[in-house]
């Protein structure tokens, strides 16, 4: 269980886990031995609300950073995620076919979107942010969503 | 017994309250009743009798799923458990907007969920015991 | 910059199904949300707040609550206050009803003339009281406003009054301070962010600026009057210790 990193903007507490990669746009990455494992953050997914269908590049894909790994439709809009890393889609969650609502549940857990080989890892981490410094980006921008009425 | 989340944060919540209202006025009833869940978490005693005695159906907007989960902890034996959520994904044209007022997709959504959550209420009265429950 | 939390007005609505009524407090709840007093309003859904959501729980323990409820039998009010606090204010819809003369709201599923107007009654009535929030103090421990000519006999607050730094268990991540106050300690909400603030902005500890920390504090924390010297010496005394960390070499 990874520990967090946490802020609350009016009734919402958005949490940020310590142990992993994160990009500018809201992706996390998560080394695993060879492969690097993504998801949704805890501010994304509170900010797209509940994910009404989750479709997963398929196994196989080849991709580059910034390419797009996934579309989440929730009822408020569809989200293409950009993958954090390059490399080729070695896995995909099951859960994202029945059950994508585990990226609203478990972010960080249960609701990982992606396993990839990322044969460029330690290039692709370079470009990535650490723990703290997404979560000052997010509480940034987490305070000009409250603004926005 | 229907308890509806009746959320307002999310569009989910009225469409769940939607449903609810058309199954009790419109379609059954005389068969089925509407419990305030408000009223059965705070000890009402009329609702937590009703839940008690009579078969419960749950209607939440999201998969954060409140009224099932206050109605369990409450006592109530729950027949059956429907989310807004899970009707949208099997009625994707049926996109629903709107808290205080449902535009066209979602009073569509829930006239497709109230649809199913008689189909459990006709199964109830039949006494189908092949039913599955929640 | 740290950004410090704007103070908001919490709604909570009964939304009950059973009578009119309880449609009447949905409509004009949102009606405030979204149209009336976006800006000062945040939505505390009752059913979640009921099963035990954190974030909307927590804030209604810090910031002032309205509870909108239907009928007698204030389902909002009493979940509020059994779950977090008391409220800072109620409505009752079936008492503004007979207030004004209107005639009996019908149809909870599609309300009649009468209800729509007890939507309009009851939306004023709420914005009202948002204002009047606003405009004054809540104090946390006692539940109730406290107007500017009362003036409460300054307590001490035991370490267990408040919830210590972020992520208290109630799950509120809003930060706290417990700074000395002429010998008792004082927990102040926000007064991490708003030294950060002042720190970041170059502001370096001294008389002028120990007034306008003291301006800050207020808008978040209740000071007795009569308390200010006190606050001001406290006040003055943490920041220069605070500035002096920030400073130090690392």
């Amino acid at each position: 269980m990874p520990s967090y990193l946490e802020t609350t903007v009016d009734k919402f507490i958005f949490r940020v886990a310590t142990d992993r990669h994160y990009s500018p746009e809201g992706v996390w990455a998560l080394a695993e031995g060879d492969r690097i494992r993504i998801g949704l953050t805890d501010f994304l997914q509170q900010l797209n609300g509940d994910v009404a269908f989750a479709e997963v590049k398929p196994e196989g894909t080849l991709l580059g950073p910034g390419d797009e790994v996934a579309l989440i439709e929730t009822i408020k809009t569809n989200v293409g995620v950009p993958s954090p890393v390059g490399g080729t889609v070695a896995e995909v969650n099951p859960a994202m076919e029945l059950s994508p609502e585990a990226i609203n549940q478990d972010p960080y857990g249960e609701g990982w979107l992606a396993l990839i080989d990322a044969p460029d890892w330690t290039t692709d981490r370079d470009a990535l942010l650490d723990p703290e410094a997404y979560f000052e980006l997010m509480t940034s921008q987490a305070e000009e969503e409250s603004k926005k009425l | 017994m229907i308890v509806p989340c009746s959320g307002i944060g999310k569009t989910y919540g009225t469409v769940s309250r939607e449903a609810a209202f058309e199954v009790i006025e419109d379609l059954r009833p005389g068969s089925t009743q509407l419990v305030a869940l408000s009223l059965l978490v705070l000890g009402d005693e009329e609702a937590r009798a009703a839940v008690g005695t009579s078969p419960t159906v749950t209607i939440d907007g999201c998969k954060l799923g409140c009224a099932e989960k206050m109605v369990r902890e409450s006592g109530g034996g729950i027949y059956r458990s429907f989310a807004v959520l899970d009707t949208y994904r099997r009625h994707r044209d049926l996109k629903p907007d709107g808290i205080a007022e449902l535009n066209e997709g979602g009073l569509q959504l829930a006239h497709a969920l109230a649809d199913e959550v008689v189909a459990t209420v006709d199964d109830l009265l039949a006494g189908d015991e092949a039913v599955p429950h929640a | 910059m740290p950004e410090l939390p704007n103070r908001k007005v919490g709604i909570v609505a009964c939304s009950g199904e059973e009578l009119a009524e309880g449609t009447v407090t949905r409509l004009a709840a949102l009606r405030v949300l979204h149209d009336m007093r976006p800006s000062e309003t945040v939505t505390i859904c009752l059913p979640l707040f009921l099963a035990g959501g954190e974030g909307d729980r927590a804030f209604a323990r810090f910031y002032p609550t309205i509870a909108v409820d239907g009928c007698e039998k204030r389902c909002a009010a009493r979940a509020t206050e059994q779950f977090s606090g008391k409220p800072a204010a109620g409505v009752v819809v079936s008492d503004l009803v007979r207030e004004h003369g209107l005639g009996q709201p019908e149809g909870a599923r599609r309300l009649n003339a009468s209800g729509q107007q007890a939507v309009v009654v009851t939306a004023e009535r709420v914005a009202g009281l948002v204002d009047e929030l606003l405009g004054a103090k809540w104090d946390r421990r006692t539940g109730s406003l406290v107007k500017s000519e009362v003036t409460p006999e300054l307590e001490p607050a035991t370490p267990s009054d408040d919830p210590p730094q972020a992520g208290c268990a109630c799950g509120s991540a809003i930060p706290v301070q417990k700074v000395d106050v002429d010998g008792r300690t004082v927990s102040l909400v926000a007064l991490p962010l708003i030294f950060e603030r002042f720190h970041q902005a170059g502001k370096a500890p001294g008389a002028d600026v120990a007034d306008e920390l003291l301006g800050m504090v207020k808008v978040y924390n209740d000071v007795p009057a009569g308390a200010d010297e006190a606050y001001l010496a406290a006040l003055a005394h943490e920041y220069a210790a605070f500035c002096g960390e920030q400073e130090a070499p690392r």
